[in-house]
């Protein structure tokens, strides 16, 4: 056996042959195979439905007889329209109570806990704050339609500590049934967040505290400069997951209140439903439900933006 | 240096306050379950005559024998197609694919944000097309497309983890790439694809606006749906309306409690990914 | 027979070439080692040849086939992968019968094949455990297992060792041997460690850059190294290098100055140029320590390993590292002078060749 060795970058750098470009295809083919249940299923139930979204509202149809073609102007009744605008802003105002309350208590109790949630205490407590998450909204939608009733617990309540006065259809008062839906929100959205910020508060070094400590830091401090950091990504998805059960929030306001009294609580979600199945405008639900996935989407992104890891 | 030792016994009371807080509505709507039909009962107050026969009333009313058997149809004609092609196109995406086919990714990880509402309306026409309308298909096939954004991107993500030298391990020893994913990837995609299975049947069970929108018999929707509808018939029957609603969430509650340990952790791994 | 034969193999990474022409001849049975540091192509090139990485050009041949378009597993190739590779759910059995599993392969077969491979390497009591309760050196014969049973042609090991701790890489280095010396069987083997190289190699292959440097036995790597990265790479600890000139050509002698020390060397005429740059190249274990020697400076660190004793030594503009016998007295900041045989020093010329020596 002799050794014939000859190499060095002079040699000349030979052109790719097809048979390489065959096995590169094969591979493709294979990939494709994989991918394109997925890929139809999604086309044909997203994809081309969110197109057919978008043709619509450009559309003046009824769903049965022609469409006219309709240029911006669905979308310039969404833009202007008084109605469609508060609608628009209760589906904003429910974003403070479905983010804000869940996301504050979550990081009262992380803070004050710091992550002790092993053992049976800790069983317990995730079993009965995951509940809300595993019933369905509708449920959850006719509990507090019975807590918010006339005779109802929180009424009850009111009465109990002598303050009569407060009690009130809470559901049915203008004022007041947009905030009680809110609050069905945090209760549903509320174990979930505790739950995942106590979990990202164990992953936090304790050195971190320790050494916080000794360079004199204060609880405030301590909250500030070690626990908000440290759980940023962990705020990031609390607030991704209820801003998104905010915007497009149906099934409670559906069952709690069908979006009254007059449009206090309705919501864009249950208007398109209204627009296009009641009303019979398919061209202006479908604007709205492109506002509406729009308005999703950049509502999301600067959380997703300021949350991210960066390294 | 045990500081930590008040602040613990505030956060296990805010804690006790929060489970509380989580629990009264279901005992509020437990008493009012048990009161006297017709009654119009107060928020919680525990029935001098607890009337246990309201829940077989609503049984029979609410037909829940019928429904459970709906729903579970419903969830077996959605889950397990959605999870294994959701399993396969996230291999596909994860191990077969280069930087290249980024975007198909990128097109799928879209849908993630998309709420239901903004296809509602065109999926009504489409199904009504393809003359599903009414039938159980008209939740089923919908669903299974918009699961697909989120199982893609989780099935996708679990395999980016599965070290390449066991695909290569398996390529020597003969496998094809079907033969690879069935026999090596799946088995090891378990916990994946448990806590996916988990999520897919909570969401599908719980889903209420398609089978609003598209199936007008109350008998061919999911439990969810048929509670809007029983709702509509019996919500002047406090009693009987609560009643039935802790009979429709008795089976996930159930199954919540006996698998607690893998739904908290799917729950709370599927809004981190999600 | 299963010789294994790459032609001017190339690969690219888009732009950017990791194996630059590559020429191999590898005969039925050798033990061929490919070494060189990290990055320089070796696994990228043993990867080629099981087919997990496309050729971008050249051809490579197991037997008389050209397999550039062939899937791996029709390759007749094993690998055992520097991270094993097992199967997390299967247990041991399973996992070295995968393949056969995977052949259709009838069940008894299977079962002697997997039975005999056990034995072979001592494992037989491991056959139901999973990889999961196995200790490193334990997975390690599993993912050896695996490649046995096949009965390959060639056999890959991409750095099947650096996992191991140091005690058990010696006892598998050993078993490695062995069995290819019971097997038979052509294997390639992908190691950065030098002494690996040495100790199992038929034939080493060192690599650099994507560009093969020198094959040899490790003899002849270690005697004759062609350049100065061979000179440095191979052998522990690594060759001195003394940068210096030529002085002057006297006939068939020249005079070279490194260092400080002029020295007068036979060499073959033409061989260098008078005021032409060298390196001389001088292995620890060459020098000896001698009072009239051509080096001298002072003692700068010792380390004594009881066997033999490291001096390093200061001279005027680079130190020198010098492997002696025995547990030498010096002392530290004394100076010292040091000699060495003619025959034991190498010169390489400014293109970092080496400039042959008389014979």
């Amino acid at each position: 056996m002799t050794d014939t060795i000859s190499s060095g970058p002079g040699a000349p750098k030979p052109a790719l042959r097809p048979s390489q470009r065959r096995g590169s295809r094969k591979a493709t083919m294979t990939a494709s195979l994989f991918i394109a249940p997925a890929a139809i299923a999604y086309a044909a139930f997203v994809l081309v439905p969110l197109g057919m979204s978008f043709y619509y509202s450009l559309l003046r149809w009824d769903g049965i007889g022609e469409a006219r073609f309709h240029g911006l102007t669905n979308y310039i009744t969404v833009l202007t329209d008084s109605d469609l605008l508060q609608i628009i802003g209760n589906a904003f105002q429910l974003v403070l109570y479905f983010t804000i309350i869940p996301v504050g208590l979550g990081l009262a109790v992380a803070s004050a806990i710091r992550g002790q949630m092993a053992g049976r205490f800790g069983t317990v407590t995730r079993t009965v704050l995951f509940l809300p998450q595993v019933i369905p909204l509708v449920a959850a939608g006719i509990a507090w339609s019975w807590m918010f009733a006339s005779t109802g617990l929180v009424n009850q309540t009111l009465k109990a500590i002598g303050l009569s006065s407060w009690a009130r259809g809470w559901l049915g008062d203008f004022v007041w049934a947009l905030p009680a839906v809110g609050i069905i929100g945090a209760w549903v959205l509320l174990g979930l967040c505790t739950m995942l910020l106590v979990t990202g508060i164990t992953k936090i070094d304790t050195s971190l505290y320790e050494a916080a400590r000794l360079d004199g830091a204060r609880p405030w401090h301590e909250f500030r400069y070690i626990t908000l950091p440290g759980l940023r990504q962990e705020i990031g998805v609390c607030i991704t997951v209820t801003v998104i059960a905010a915007l497009a929030s149906f099934d409670i306001v559906y069952i709690s209140t069908q979006g009254g009294p007059g449009i206090t609580t309705t919501v864009p979600g249950l208007e398109i439903y209204r627009l296009a199945f009641a009303h019979r405008q398919v061209g202006l639900a479908s604007a709205l439900a492109i506002v509406l996935m729009v308005l999703v989407l950049i509502s999301i992104a600067p959380v997703q933006w300021f949350t991210r890891d960066k390294k | 240096m045990r500081t930590a030792a008040p602040n613990t016994l505030v956060a296990r009371g805010l804690i006790i306050l929060l489970m509380i807080v989580t629990l009264l509505p279901f005992l509020s709507m437990l008493s009012a379950a048990l009161a006297p039909q017709g009654t119009y009962p107060n928020g919680l107050q525990w029935p001098a005559d607890p009337q246990w026969g309201n829940f077989v009333k609503a049984f029979e009313v609410a037909k829940m024998d019928q429904l459970l058997l709906s729903s579970a149809l419903i969830v077996l004609g959605v889950v397990p197609v959605a999870v294994l092609i959701a399993t396969m196109a996230g291999y596909g995406l994860a191990k077969l694919t280069t930087n290249k086919y980024k975007w198909l990714y990128l097109v799928f990880v879209f849908g993630l944000t998309l709420p239901f509402e903004a296809v509602i309306t065109p999926l009504y026409y489409e199904v009504r097309a393809l003359g599903l309308l009414n039938t159980r298909f008209a939740i089923i096939l919908p669903l299974i497309g918009l699961y697909m954004p989120f199982g893609v991107y989780w099935m996708r993500a679990h395999f980016l983890n599965v070290p390449h030298d066991l695909t290569e391990a398996a390529q020597l020893d003969g496998a094809t790439r079907w033969k690879e994913f069935v026999l090596v990837q799946v088995p090891l995609a378990r916990p994946a694809i448990m806590s996916l299975t988990i999520l897919l049947f909570l969401w599908t069970w719980n889903q209420f606006l398609l089978p609003v929108v598209l199936v007008q018999d109350p008998m061919q929707r999911t439990m969810a749906g048929a509670l809007g509808a029983f709702q509509g018939q019996w919500g002047t029957d406090i009693p009987l309306l609560c009643a039935g609603s802790l009979l429709i969430l008795t089976p996930t509650v159930v199954l919540f409690l006996i698998f607690q340990r893998q739904f908290v952790a799917a729950l709370m791994q599927g809004a981190v990914k999600g | 027979m299963a010789e294994l034969t790459l032609r001017s193999v190339y690969k690219n990474y888009g732009e950017v070439p990791v194996i630059k022409g590559v020429d191999l001849d590898i005969g039925h049975g050798e033990f061929v080692v490919f070494v060189g540091p990290s990055g320089c192509g070796k696994s990228t090139l043993l990867r080629m040849i099981a087919g997990l990485e496309d050729i971008s050009g050249g051809e490579i041949r197991i037997g008389d086939r050209i397999v550039n378009d062939v899937e791996p597993r029709d390759r007749g190739v094993a690998m055992v992968f520097q991270s094993y590779a097992l199967y997390p759910h299967m247990t041991v059995y399973d996992n070295v019968g995968f393949g056969l599993k995977l052949a259709n392969t009838p069940k008894d077969v299977r079962d002697r094949k997997i039975r005999e491979a056990a034995r072979v390497l001592q494992m037989e009591h491991l056959l139901d455990r999973r990889p999961a309760q196995l200790s490193g050196g334990q997975r390690q014969r599993v993912a050896i297992g695996r490649a046995i049973v096949r009965q390959p042609d060639v056999f890959l090991f991409d750095e099947p060792l650096s996992n191991l701790d140091a005690a058990l890489r010696g006892d598998m280095r050993i078993e490695l041997a062995r069995l290819h010396h019971d097997l038979g069987a052509t294997m390639i083997y992908v190691t950065h460690d030098q002494v690996e190289a040495m100790t199992l190699g038929d034939k080493i292959v060192v690599l650099d850059g994507g560009i093969v440097q020198q094959v040899g036995s490790p003899l002849e790597l270690y005697n004759n190294p062609t350049n100065l990265f061979v000179a440095g790479f191979i052998g522990s600890p690594r060759m001195n290098m003394l940068p210096g000139h030529v002085d002057d050509l006297i006939d068939d002698q020249v005079r070279i100055s490194v260092d400080g020390a002029s020295l007068t060397l036979p060499l073959p005429f033409g061989s260098v140029s008078k005021g032409d740059s060298i390196t001389l190249g001088i292995r620890p274990h060459a020098l000896v320590v001698s009072p009239d020697g051509p080096l001298s400076g002072t003692v700068q660190l010792i380390e004594q390993l009881g066997n033999e004793t490291v001096v390093r030594v200061r001279l005027k503009a680079s130190e020198l590292t010098v492997v002696l016998p025995g547990q030498g007295n010096f002392v530290v900041g004394s100076p010292v002078s040091l000699g060495f045989a003619l025959a034991d020093i190498h010169l390489f010329n400014a293109d970092k060749k080496r400039v042959r020596r008389p014979s």
